[in-house]
């Protein structure tokens, strides 16, 4: 049970960090992103290059991953998604090929096979009867740090508080003197970084292979359609549904069920409760 | 040279045309009145002023031309806008409403706070409250407060009293009179309620679908027969 509980703790808060960047454009754009999975393979990429390849410090390979997340952020949303601004269903169909070109790219380069990451933090702590890599309790902890780090820049902040003002009212924004296309380039900016940098722990935690960006893209959209529009606190709160849920079927059912459940949940929210389970129009 | 000089403009929503050819000028420290029915063009003409919709003519604040200006840059330039849906942040507090405001007069944020505190004592004792759970009152005057943190030099506000009670009206009426008593801050509004109107500003403009009827100051256009049935019921 203790590992159950610890395992589940750990995972959402892993969970959180990958699904609040997609919720963050969400919120602001109202445009599902779906190639925001491509920003998690290109941080677990970017970041064994740079530590695996080149041999940099790790702090440097996750700064590198943030820093290319961010740029490929900005650049999909001034070369596809403001051009198409409006025309949800085009910039949805776009974000989505263009994961496709970005996997493309990536088996190009690194060729299509699977790469192990080596554990941003090697070693094992038993704690209770329970084990816990000290890898995965090291992107938990910085998961909940990065997350407890923009909850206070949105709320804080001045850019932060004309983020949570262009998410719900863009009229009401521009009139008070933000501008929301660049309120929109920085939150997109902000995700491509936030989803490189959740890359890197994900693929810490899994492996780094060229379709990795899927399963991260259906915990994020699960993050979404179950926590309702997009809002920071109600994406802590259903990452740790689904963390726990993913855990507890793994370990006391079948290892094959991985995201199966999720999967269940997306389709139950969707008929039961369209709107989500905490609904609102915030971040 | 008028303060705000509007000047043959025209604005458009696609091809339809809802301001033809309008003139105004307002003078500065003035509190004047845009008077029409629902559908007349009025919040298109703050819209335009504000930069939010198409526009042909030219519209200029202290001689400068706000023609084409993005509506951050308009802001920049002094103007503040509170709009007939107050368009406010729903699940933000009245204080980060206030403070979104601030947005572009960051280094006046304190200072400003302080005004609209002292304007809306109401406001500074729900401070932390969600401006979705408010009155209309009460989002009137978060919306005028959240024009003011921006420092303006000329404040639109479109349609305050309408939906609102007879004692909520006269005090949104006291705390508009009073801003541009105390600061000789400019004001333009935009009303259906000719007799409120009529009260507070010095002079008024007559907007009929989208084209300007008439222009004056509250007596002359009080001694049109015309004009008195048809907009103050007398």
């Amino acid at each position: 049970m203790s590992q159950i509980i610890i395992q589940g703790l750990l995972l959402s808060g892993l969970y959180a960090l990958i699904a609040v960047g997609f919720t963050l454009i969400f919120s602001i754009g109202r445009v599902l992103n779906l190639a925001y999975g491509a920003y998690l393979m290109i941080g677990g990429y970017v970041y064994y290059h740079f530590t695996q390849v080149l041999g940099l410090p790790q702090i440097a390979g996750i700064l590198m991953a943030a820093i290319f997340g961010c740029v490929i952020g900005i650049l999909k949303y001034r070369l596809i998604v403001k051009t198409l601004k409006g025309d949800h269903v085009a910039v949805e169909i776009s974000t989505l090929i263009l994961a496709v070109v970005i996997q493309a790219g990536i088996v190009l380069v690194f060729n299509d096979s699977s790469k192990i990451l080596h554990p941003i933090v090697p070693g094992v702590w038993r704690i209770g009867g329970a084990t816990v890599t000290f890898n995965i309790l090291t992107a938990a902890l910085a998961s909940w740090a990065i997350l407890i780090g923009l909850y206070l820049f949105v709320r804080n902040t001045h850019i932060g508080r004309a983020m949570q003002a262009v998410s719900m009212d863009v009229k009401g924004a521009a009139i008070s003197g933000v501008d929301p296309d660049r309120i929109n380039l920085i939150t997109w900016g902000i995700s491509g970084a936030l989803g490189a940098v959740a890359g890197v722990f994900f693929a810490s935690y899994t492996q780094l292979s060229p379709s990795m960006w899927v399963a991260p893209l259906i915990i994020a959209v699960a993050v979404v359609i179950v926590g309702g529009i997009g809002s920071i606190i109600g994406s802590l709160i259903v990452a740790h549904i689904i963390g726990f849920m993913e855990i507890i079927s793994t370990t006391l059912i079948a290892a094959e069920l991985r995201g199966v459940f999720t999967m269940l949940l997306i389709i139950g929210v969707l008929v039961m409760r369209p709107r989500g389970l905490f609904g609102r129009e915030e971040l | 040279m008028a303060f705000l000089e509007i000047e043959g403009l025209s604005a458009y929503y696609g091809k339809a045309r809802a301001l033809h050819n309008v003139d105004i000028a307002v003078e500065k420290g003035e509190i004047v009145a845009v008077v029409g029915a629902n559908g007349a063009g009025k919040s298109t003409l703050l819209d335009s002023i504000m930069g939010l919709t198409a526009i042909k003519g030219d519209i200029r604040l202290g001689g400068e031309s706000l023609a084409g200006l993005s509506s951050r840059a308009i802001v920049e330039q002094g103007v503040g806008y509170a709009p007939e849906r107050f368009n406010l942040f729903p699940y933000m507090s009245v204080f980060d409403n206030l403070m979104v405001g601030a947005f572009t007069a960051r280094d006046e944020a304190d200072r400003n706070l302080q005004h609209v505190f002292d304007l809306f004592p109401r406001l500074a004792e729900r401070r932390s409250q969600e401006t979705y759970t408010q009155s209309g009152g009460e989002r009137q005057m978060v919306s005028l407060g959240r024009a003011l943190m921006t420092g303006p030099r000329l404040l639109l506000v479109d349609e305050p009293t309408i939906g609102l009670a007879p004692k909520v009206c006269h005090d949104i009426a006291e705390s508009l009179r009073r801003l541009n008593g105390e600061t000789g801050l400019t004001i333009v509004i935009t009303e259906q309620n000719a007799n409120f109107a009529m009260s507070l500003a010095s002079h008024l403009h007559i907007l009929e679908t989208g084209e300007l009827k008439m222009s004056g100051t509250a007596d002359e256009l009080g001694s049109d027969e015309e004009l008195n049935k048809a907009y103050f019921g007398h």
